[in-house]
C-alpha cells in the first residue's frame, strides 16, 4: 500500500503531469499523420528521457505510444490512410463508414473503445505482472538464456514478409551487439582499434537510426501528399457510443483479453493484435458481410485489441526484461540507461516505479477522452501540416538526440549508417524491428549462455535439466521448427489435393 | 525481386565469412573452450545459412516470375534519400568548426529547398526552428552543443 501511495505520489507530481500532458499532444500529432509510426516518436523521444528521472521519462512513453495507436485511427478514417500500422486493419471499415456520413461515430469509437481496451490491458499487467515476477525470481541464466531466446524466434515468426529475412534482420542486430569489449575476456570484438566503438554501438543513436533516420529518408522520397479532409462535428462523436458498448459489450472483452494476450507474447505488436482481432471478430459476427465494407462491429473489436496490447507488452519487458515489441525494446533501453535491470529484482527493489508505470497506463487512456476529443477537433489542421517543413525537422531533432547522448559526433555516424542499412534493408523486404530487438536481447542472449555454459562446464543437456527451463526450450525448438513443419504441411497438402484431382 | 533477393543474400552470406575469418584472431578459455569467438560465429553460420537461403528463394522466385504488370506510376526522387545521408556527413564534418546553429540551419535550408519549399519560406522556417531545437538542448537540457564561429 505504502508504494501504492508512493508509485501515484510520483505520477501525480507536477513535472511529471506535466510530462504526461506534453507527450500526450506528441503521441497525437505523430500518430495522426500517415507515415510517422509510434516507434518513430518513441526514438526521437529517448534523448529526452535520457535527461529525466526514471519516472517520467517510462511514463513519457507509456502516455505519448497509447495516444500514437490511438491516433493512428483519426487519418484510417479521414483519408484511408492509417496513421500507424495498428490501424492498418480497420482502416478500409473506417473509411467506408465515413463516406456513409458517419465519421463521428466512428472517430468516437475509436476514442473510447481505444480507451477501455487500453485500460483493461492495464488491469492486466497490474495483475499478471506481479505473479510473473514470483515466477521469475526462481529463474537462473537457463531460463533467461530461453527467455531471450525465445523473444528473438517469436519476433522472426511475427515479422512482415520473409521469416528469413526477418532472421537476417534479428542476426545483424545480434552482431552488432557484439561490438566492443566481451564479457569473457575482456577482449575487444569487432572494433579495428577504434577507440569509440570498445564501448559497442550506442543504442540510442542506432535506434533512431533504425526508425528515424530510414523514415525520413523513405518520406523524402516520396512527394508532399495533399489530402481530402471530411470536416468533422467533434461535439457529435461521443452520441451512440454507449449504446454500441452495450451492444458489443462481449466483444471488447474478447477483443481486450485478446490484444493482451498478444501483447504478452514476446516480438509481437498491437498491429499483430488489430488484425488477429478482425479475424476473430468476422468470424464471430453475424454480418460478416460488411466487413471492408463499413462494419462499426470490425472498428470495435480491433480498437480495443490494439490499445490492450500496448499495456500486454510492457509484462515480458518488466518482468523479464524481454521486449513485447519494438517500443518496449525501447523501454528496456531506457531502464538500462537508468542504471534500472528489467527483471523480477525491480518488483523487490524499485516497486513505486513499477506501480507509478501501472497507473500512467489508466491515467493515459482516461486522458484518451478528452485529448482524443481535442485530436478530432484539430484532425483537419493537424492532417495539413506540410511534410516538406516536418521531415527536415524530424532530422535535425535526430541528429541532434543522437549528439546529446555522448556529445559525440561519432554517434552521429552511428545514426547516419543505421539509417542507411535501415532504409535500404525494408526497401528490399527486410524487417527492421528484429534489429533493435537483437541489439537489446544480444548482450543478455550471450551473457547468460556464456554463463550456463561455464556454471555446466559446458554440458549443453543441463539447459533442458531444470523443469521451467526445459520447457521454455522446448517452446523455443518448436518455434524454430514451425516453419519447416508448415511447409511440409503445405505440401503434403498440395500433394494430395493434385492427386485428388 | 531475385536480383535483390541474390545482392542482399550475397552480402549477408560475405558478411558470415567476414565474422567467420574475424573469429580466428580471438583468444580461447583458458580450458580451451572458445570464449569470445563462440558467439559471433554462431551469428556468422547463421548469416551464411539465411543469407543463402535468400539466395536459394530469390533463384526459385526468380524461375517462377511471371511478367509484371505495368506498375501505376508514381514520382520518387531518388536522389532525396542520398541527399539526407550527404547532409549528416555534413553536419559531422563542419558542426565543430562552423557551429551547431550555423551548420544546422544551413541542413535545413538545403533540404527543405530541395523539398520544394521557396527560400524565402524555408530560410525563415529553419532558422526559427534551429533556434527552437538549440534552446531546448541547449538551455534547457544542458547539452553543450558546440558552438563554432559564433561562439557564446
Amino acid at each position: 500500500m505504502e508504494f501504492l501511495i508512493q508509485g501515484i505520489g510520483l505520477l501525480l507530481a507536477p513535472k511529471t503531469f506535466l510530462v504526461i500532458c506534453v507527450c500526450s499532444l506528441y503521441g497525437l500529432f505523430v500518430g495522426s499523420i500517415p507515415g510517422l509510426s509510434a516507434t518513430l516518436a518513441a526514438s526521437l523521444l529517448i534523448p529526452f528521457t535520457f535527461f529525466m528521472d526514471p519516472v517520467p521519462a517510462l511514463v513519457s512513453i507509456v502516455t505519448m505510444s497509447a495516444m500514437a495507436i490511438f491516433a493512428g485511427d483519426i487519418p484510417a478514417a479521414l483519408v484511408r490512410i492509417p496513421g500507424t500500422p495498428s490501424s492498418a486493419a480497420y482502416t478500409q471499415d473506417s473509411f467506408a463508414l465515413t463516406q456513409q456520413g458517419k465519421a463521428e461515430m466512428v472517430l468516437g469509437v475509436d476514442v473510447v473503445f481505444s480507451a477501455i481496451g487500453g485500460l483493461m490491458g492495464a488491469v492486466v499487467l497490474m495483475c499478471a505482472a506481479p505473479l510473473l515476477a514470483e515466477v521469475a525470481m526462481n529463474f537462473s541464466s537457463f531460463e533467461y538464456f530461453w527467455l531471450a531466446a525465445l523473444g528473438l524466434s517469436a519476433t522472426v515468426m511475427v515479422s512482415r514478409g520473409s521469416q528469413v529475412k526477418g532472421a537476417l534482420a534479428m542476426c545483424l542486430g545480434l552482431f552488432l551487439s557484439t561490438i566492443g569489449v566481451d564479457i569473457t575476456l575482456g577482449y575487444p570484438r569487432f572494433t579495428f582499434e577504434s577507440v569509440e566503438l570498445l564501448n559497442g554501438i550506442s543504442f540510442i543513436p542506432a535506434m533512431i537510426g533504425v526508425f528515424g533516420v530510414s523514415e525520413v529518408m523513405r518520406n523524402v522520397m516520396q512527394g508532399e501528399m495533399h489530402f481530402a479532409v471530411t470536416r468533422v462535428q467533434a461535439g457529435k462523436i461521443f452520441s451512440g457510443t454507449g449504446r454500441l458498448f452495450i451492444k458489443y459489450k462481449w466483444n471488447v472483452l474478447r477483443s481486450g483479453a485478446l490484444g493482451t494476450f498478444i501483447g504478452i507474447l514476446p516480438g509481437a505488436g498491437a498491429d499483430i493484435a488489430a488484425w488477429l482481432a478482425y479475424a476473430v471478430s468476422k468470424r464471430g459476427s453475424k454480418e460478416p458481410e460488411k466487413y471492408g465494407n463499413g462494419s462499426i462491429e470490425a472498428i470495435v473489436d480491433s480498437g480495443t485489441a490494439n490499445n490492450a496490447c500496448l499495456a500486454g507488452d510492457w509484462v515480458p519487458a518488466l518482468v523479464f526484461g524481454i521486449p513485447g515489441d519494438s517500443i518496449t525494446a525501447i523501454v528496456i533501453g531506457v531502464l538500462f540507461m537508468k542504471g534500472l535491470r528489467p527483471g523480477p529484482m525491480i518488483f523487490e527493489k524499485q516497486p513505486e516505479i513499477i506501480y507509478a508505470v501501472y497507473f500512467a497506463f489508466i491515467v493515459a487512456n482516461l486522458l484518451m477522452i478528452p485529448f482524443g476529443y481535442l485530436a478530432v477537433k484539430t484532425s483537419s489542421q493537424m492532417l495539413r501540416v506540410p511534410k516538406k517543413i516536418l521531415i527536415p525537422g524530424i532530422l535535425m531533432f535526430a541528429i541532434t538526440g543522437a549528439f546529446a547522448i555522448n556529445n559525440d559526433v561519432f554517434d552521429i555516424g552511428v545514426l547516419g549508417l543505421m539509417g542507411i542499412i535501415g532504409y535500404f534493408m525494408e526497401k528490399n523486404g527486410y524487417p527492421v524491428a528484429p534489429i533493435v530487438l537483437g541489439l537489446v536481447l544480444g548482450p543478455i542472449l550471450e551473457q547468460n549462455f556464456m554463463t550456463s555454459m561455464i556454471k555446466s562446464d559446458w554440458d549443453l543437456t543441463l539447459f533442458f535439466m531444470r523443469p521451467i527451463s526445459a520447457l521454455l526450450g522446448t517452446i523455443t525448438v518448436i518455434v524454430w521448427l514451425f516453419p519447416f513443419f508448415a511447409t511440409f504441411l503445405e505440401k503434403t497438402k498440395k500433394k494430395g489435393n493434385g492427386q485428388l484431382q | 525481386m531475385a536480383k535483390k533477393d541474390y545482392i542482399g543474400g550475397g552480402i549477408f552470406t560475405a558478411l558470415g565469412i567476414f565474422i567467420w575469418a574475424l573469429t580466428f584472431q580471438f583468444p580461447v578459455l583458458d580450458d580451451g573452450h572458445p570464449g569470445p569467438s563462440l558467439f559471433p560465429r554462431v551469428l556468422g553460420t547463421l548469416f551464411i545459412f539465411f543469407g543463402s537461403m535468400v539466395i536459394l528463394n530469390g533463384w526459385r522466385a526468380g524461375r517462377a516470375e511471371t511478367p509484371a504488370l505495368p506498375e501505376e506510376e508514381v514520382q520518387l526522387n531518388y536522389f532525396n534519400p542520398f541527399l539526407v545521408i550527404i547532409l549528416i556527413a555534413a553536419f559531422i564534418a563542419f558542426a565543430r568548426k562552423l557551429g551547431f546553429i550555423i551548420t544546422g540551419a544551413t541542413i535545413l535550408i538545403i533540404l527543405m529547398m530541395k523539398l520544394r519549399v521557396s527560400p524565402l519560406r524555408s530560410s525563415i522556417i529553419s532558422v526559427a526552428l534551429i533556434c527552437f531545437i538549440y534552446l531546448v538542448f541547449s538551455k534547457v537540457l544542458r547539452v553543450p552543443l558546440p558552438h563554432g564561429l559564433l561562439g557564446w
